[in-house]
């Protein structure tokens, strides 16, 4: 909303300084955004008079000028074809920013300077209109009317002298659309008073009622109409000082019924329409619902499909205006309208919200509408209206005012106690304070005394323009919002509550610092992405009803598809070379759900995501260089996996049957499926025109945590000696490590402590189709030291279990 | 005999010394120590040799067998691992084997760091749901069904009464439901707004929104707690100012604007000209609020703030564009170790 200084004078007078008014206004919630001075744009440009022409000694088509600029005279050389004696012209002296530069094709800004021109001093520049943005004429300099006199600013000659306020109005104050608004709220912040008086009304003639009948049919969508008729006025331009109020706040001139109109809308902020009552048939209006599926055409020339709970305004025949939006085509004030009525109505807020909502046409009027207009200003709006009609456009007033306002809305009365306003807001405000600034905002406070425990406490008449005060918090609002928000003390102590339970650290906390110190970089992506790549996990995904593209039209179950994006992303960019984890959700929504889900039918689930691609290692000198596989990215996850107390973790390999990845490992803490760890499919890599190997492990976060070994106590260090024997198997290829362990543990070797595997190995001297796993075993006792016999017995059982269950035999 | 052994001894270490692949050492080893090998061969010889010499004779042969073996051993392993030893103990400017580096993202690290601040303030974390319903995200919070306040959020819908959140105060509604004050939490998570892409705006983002429900909080308290956070977050010397604002859920609701750190208040195109940064929404828990969960307004008070995770982070690393964040360039991800 621009707010003119100028027009807020008419109602106060404002000493202060714009910025500072704008730095009260912006902490009183009426955020000052900017703060533009009109004149500034024409700083450096004065009126002058042209004394004496010369012809240009050297140049043909210049002209040597004398230029009385009011406290000098300045020698300026034009180059215009139509420079006289004698004329009234703007100059712009040195050191002014000229708008538009007519001789450069994009009409840039430039600062003028003194120059010499073909050896001939210049001390200004006489202005186009082109050159300062007040018209298109490039041909000739500006001649002004002679009455003006040399020296004279050009902003006041242009009666640009004045700063405009453009403040964010939030929703809850429609009142403060609204010149009268925003001077109430500085008349309450400075103690001012507000100069307001009631448009004097003229009326002539037959009453209103001979000419006009007004039905409304839907008190409800339209609690309050009221009308004027204006007869015998001359549509034309607005006079000057009109035109200007419109253009220092952003409206362009129409015609003087309109103008007033939007006069009227930006002094008080109440929206009215005037309507050619010539083409309204019947001499009738009827506001009604409009007839689903009806069409209207609206002035903006665009035709629109009505819906049934929209109110519509009417003649005896047709819809006329879509209420509170905007008015049709059919009815506007055109240059042969010589009779208006002017309608003053109150429409109920969400009605009008839900038609704009449907035709997306937000106006100046739907604004006010949906915010709450004010149903006690449709009178006085309309009498301000009818006389600023009758100034500037002449005509007769008709008597009276059709006014159908079945229901009477009336002021809310409201009371605060001044107890509870402390309370709230921990200040010590005085009932006097607290009085005076009710009695600013012009909420007439009557004091009260309920009790003694409670205090004094104050009866509030809320003006029908403030739909936002509804209870007595809203009103503790404004005590704190007039009195400034700094008028609340700080304090160095706030009471804390001691919490008995200490909630459990997140999982993510843990992971998250493991992975970085392993060299993985956490990413964070989208968790929507197109409904092609949702369909890929073959289950039913949840589907956003109004995306904003395709490629985000449904939520993720899997990060693996975000993933690869980014990977897509930094090879493209030359690093192929990463590490990368994620904490997201997934999400999914209960099969054939439908259209009718509710929120309990969804699920989100939290995950962790890893993925590592290229080589295992940066570049040393003296380390072999070689590419990540899956055992890398398993090792990471084992790591982790110790670290944060999931035991017994298994890889079990499946014939993977989803989309995404092929040689998957299902991955299982206590037999609990908390993933899956793969290499990403083939097919799918090159979707993403990726042409290396890349590994994922997608894990369950809430698996994870469910998992977890809880804390166990001490186990006292082993007091007798571990003993460490080597041993290497030759065996069919096929046959796998797990299984191997397996035999090993169940050959009741009731010493051994641990396997590793340390050496794999295949080739000709062991035979075709046989590989070699060495083994480290470690056997230690709790109460005696292992001797030389035991050790032997028990690796000859576990040698023994081997070579009878798996057929495998010992490398010597 | 002894002549003979002394001669292969020069023999085959000249051999292995001229040698430069293991090939080449292969086929000395063949030569002198297989079974069929010169040495051998004067091991078969050996019972030739008079009795009482061949105790010597025998020790002389071992000592030939032992030194051409750790020769060869000793000029193998110096072809398997050329130069490295000798190189590494000669420069010790050498880099070491270095891994790879991790970073944590900018999003999660301010985040983590907001929270920690709020953790030494006593707030516990608390969690919601993205996928919410209108009247968790709108209703309970006091958004009127047909009130333009929803305007200032546009969302993304699943069903007609199932969105996606816009916001993470429908958590505050959710912890209240399930719990009796005092209440002192902070609630992180992500949120999503139907906005169109630009360098501003995305069309996700993060929040924490913070909520404090006991008797006899006051707007006091809001503040100091605030200005408590704000100076931990931005430096100990920050100029602050709270202005009043509107959010349906509070009331009174206000902004905490602080001086911008990018002109220390001069005005730039980043504080818009003001010299004012906004970085958070603050206000009392409206009434409505605490009647929707059944809490009693004249009993209770609280305070509620939000703030948007994103453009703390933009304005702390100086990022002008809020899609970088998301695209995941380890070129910018990088500058975060």
């Amino acid at each position: 909303m621009k707010i003119s200084l100028n027009w807020l004078n008419k109602y106060l007078t404002i000493d202060e300084s714009p910025e500072s008014l704008a730095e009260r206004l912006t902490l009183a919630g009426l955020e000052v955004e900017s703060i533009e001075k009109l004149a500034a744009r024409f700083n450096g440009f004065l009126l002058g008079k042209v004394i004496s022409t010369d012809k240009h000694p050297n140049a043909d088509r210049l002209t040597v000028c004398r230029v009385d600029c009011g406290t000098e005279e300045r020698q300026i050389v034009c180059g215009a074809p139509n420079v006289a004696a004698g004329q009234t012209v703007i100059v712009g002296l040195p050191g002014a920013v000229v708008p538009h530069d007519q001789h450069s094709p994009e009409g840039i800004p430039f600062v003028l300077r003194e120059v010499k021109i073909r050896n001939v001093e210049s001390f200004g520049m006489i202005c186009s209109a082109f050159e300062l943005g007040l018209g298109d004429d490039k041909g000739g300099i500006m001649i002004l009317p002679d009455r003006y006199r040399a020296g004279t600013p050009l902003a006041d000659y242009l009666r640009m002298n004045d700063t405009v306020f453009e403040i964010g109005v939030t929703p809850n104050r429609p009142d403060a659309l609204s010149h009268i608004g925003v001077a109430r709220d500085v008349a309450a912040l400075y103690g001012k008073r507000l100069r307001n008086r009631p448009a004097a009304v003229r009326e002539t003639g037959a009453p209103i009622g001979s000419y006009l009948k007004v039905r409304v049919d839907d008190p409800e969508g339209c609690p309050r109409y009221s009308a004027r008729l204006i007869r015998n006025v001359r549509v034309g331009p607005s006079p000057e000082w009109l035109a200007d109020a419109l253009l220092h706040v952003g409206i362009r001139p129409v015609n003087n019924i309109v103008d007033v109109t939007n006069y009227i809308l930006m002094d008080t902020g109440h929206p009215l329409h005037a309507f050619d009552y010539r083409m309204l048939k019947g001499s009738e209006i009827v506001v009604r619902r409009a007839v689903p599926g009806e069409k209207f055409i609206t002035l903006d020339h665009r035709e629109r499909t009505l819906g049934g709970g929209m109110v519509m305004i009417c003649d005896g025949e047709k819809p006329v205006a879509i209420a509170g939006v905007m008015g049709g085509l059919d009815s506007e004030i055109s240059d042969q309208t010589t009779d208006v009525v002017l309608e003053g109505a109150y429409f109920n807020p969400p009605f009008i919200r839900r038609t704009s909502k449907a035709f997306g046409l937000s106006t100046d009027a739907s604004q006010r509408f949906e915010r709450g207009a004010d149903p006690g200003a449709t009178l006085s709006a309309l009498d301000a209206a009818a006389s600023l009609i009758q100034s500037v456009a002449g005509g007769e007033i008709a008597r009276g005012t059709i006014d159908v306002y079945t229901k009477k809305i009336k002021p809310k009365k409201v009371t605060a106690r001044l107890q509870k306003i402390n309370d709230i807001l921990g200040t010590t405000f005085s009932d006097k304070q607290v009085f005076r600034v009710f009695v600013n905002l012009g909420f007439q406070p009557v004091p009260m005394t309920t009790s003694s425990r409670i205090g004094r406490s104050f009866r509030c008449t809320i003006p029908t323009y403030r739909p936002d005060i509804l209870e007595e918090i809203d009103l503790i609002e404004e005590v704190a919002r007039i009195s400034g928000y700094d008028r609340v003390p700080q304090k160095e102590i706030s009471a804390i509550r001691l919490h008995e339970t200490v909630p459990p650290v997140d999982l993510r906390t843990e992971v998250s610092p493991l992975l970085i110190g392993r060299g993985f970089m956490e990413i964070v992506t989208n968790s929507m992405q197109d409904i092609a790549v949702s369909a890929l996990g073959g289950r039913e995904f949840v589907k956003i009803a109004n995306p904003i593209t395709k490629e985000m039209s449904s939520m993720r179950q899997s990060l693996i598809p975000g993933l690869l994006e980014v990977v897509r992303h930094n090879i493209f960019h030359g690093a192929g070379d990463l590490r990368l984890f994620e904490f997201g959700k997934v999400y999914g929504v209960a099969e054939g759900a439908g259209e009718n889900a509710v929120r309990s039918n969804y699920r989100e689930e939290s995950r962790l995501i890893t993925v590592v691609t290229g080589m295992a290692d940066p570049v040393a000198w003296d380390r072999k260089q070689r590419k990540s596989d899956i055992f890398d990215l398993r090792g990471e996850l084992e790591t982790v996996f110790a670290k944060i107390s999931l035991d017994n973790s298994k890889f079990i390999p499946y014939s993977s049957t989803d989309a995404l990845t092929q040689t998957g490992m299902r991955v299982e803490i206590h037999g609990t499926y908390i993933g899956l760890l793969g290499s990403v499919h083939k097919k799918i890599l090159a979707q993403y025109g990726i042409e290396q190997e890349v590994y994922v492990a997608e894990l369950s976060m809430d698996a994870m945590s469910r998992s977890r070994r809880g804390r166990e106590k001490f186990r006292p260090l082993a007091k007798f000696p571990v003993v460490v024997r080597d041993v290497a198997f030759i065996m069919d290829r096929q046959i796998e490590h797990q299984a191997v362990v397996e035999e090993i543990f169940r050959s009741g070797a009731a010493y051994l402590r641990s396997v590793d595997l340390f050496d794999v190995f295949q080739g000709e001297q062991i035979g075709e189709g046989k590989k070699s796993y060495a083994y480290k075993l470690e056997f230690s006792a709790d109460d005696h030291t292992l001797t030389q016999e035991e050790i032997e017995r028990q690796m000859n059982s576990i040698i023994r279990r081997c070579t009878e269950t798996l057929h495998l035999s010992v490398r010597q | 005999m002894v002549q003979h052994i002394e001669s292969l001894r020069a023999e085959a270490l000249s051999a292995i010394e001229r040698a430069h692949t293991s090939d080449e050492l292969e086929q000395i080893r063949i030569t002198y120590l297989a079974r069929k090998g010169s040495i051998g061969d004067l091991f078969d010889r050996l019972k030739t040799v008079p009795a009482p010499d061949r105790p010597v004779i025998g020790k002389l042969l071992n000592d030939l067998r032992t030194a051409v073996q750790t020769a060869l051993d000793a000029k193998l392993a110096g072809l398997s691992a050329p130069a490295a030893p000798a190189s590494a103990e000669s420069d010790p400017t050498l880099p070491g084997r270095r891994g790879w580096v991790g970073s944590e993202h900018p999003i999660t690290a301010t985040m983590a760091e907001i929270g920690r601040i709020f953790a030494g303030m006593g707030f516990q974390v608390a969690t919601g749901p993205e996928i919410e319903d209108d009247y968790h995200n709108f209703e309970a919070l006091n958004f009127a069904p047909d009130h333009p306040a929803r305007d200032m959020q546009d969302t993304f819908f699943i069903t007609e009464n199932v969105l996606l959140r816009t916001h993470t105060t429908p958590v505050q509604i959710r912890v209240m439901e399930q719990q009796k004050p005092p209440v002192r939490v902070i609630m992180p998570g992500r949120v999503y707004r139907n906005e169109a892409i630009s360098a501003r705006s995305y069309c996700l983002f993060h929040q924490v929104d913070g909520l404090y429900v006991d008797t006899g909080v006051t707007f006091s308290d809001l503040k100091s707690t605030l200005l408590a956070f704000a100076r931990q977050f931005y430096g100990s010397s920050i100029r602050y100012r709270f202005r009043a604002s509107y959010f349906p859920f509070t009331e009174p609701s206000a902004e905490m604007d602080i001086t911008c750190f990018l002109c220390s208040g001069r005005g730039c195109r980043v504080c818009k000209q003001t010299g004012w940064l906004e970085i958070l929404g603050c206000g009392m828990v409206h009434p409505n609020v605490f009647r929707a969960v059944k809490y009693d307004p004249e009993r209770l008070s609280g305070y509620a703030f939000g703030m948007g995770i994103e453009r703390i982070a933009m304005l702390r690393y100086g990022i002008d564009d809020i899609r970088i964040l998301y695209e995941n360039d380890i070129r910018f991800l990088r500058q975060f170790r």
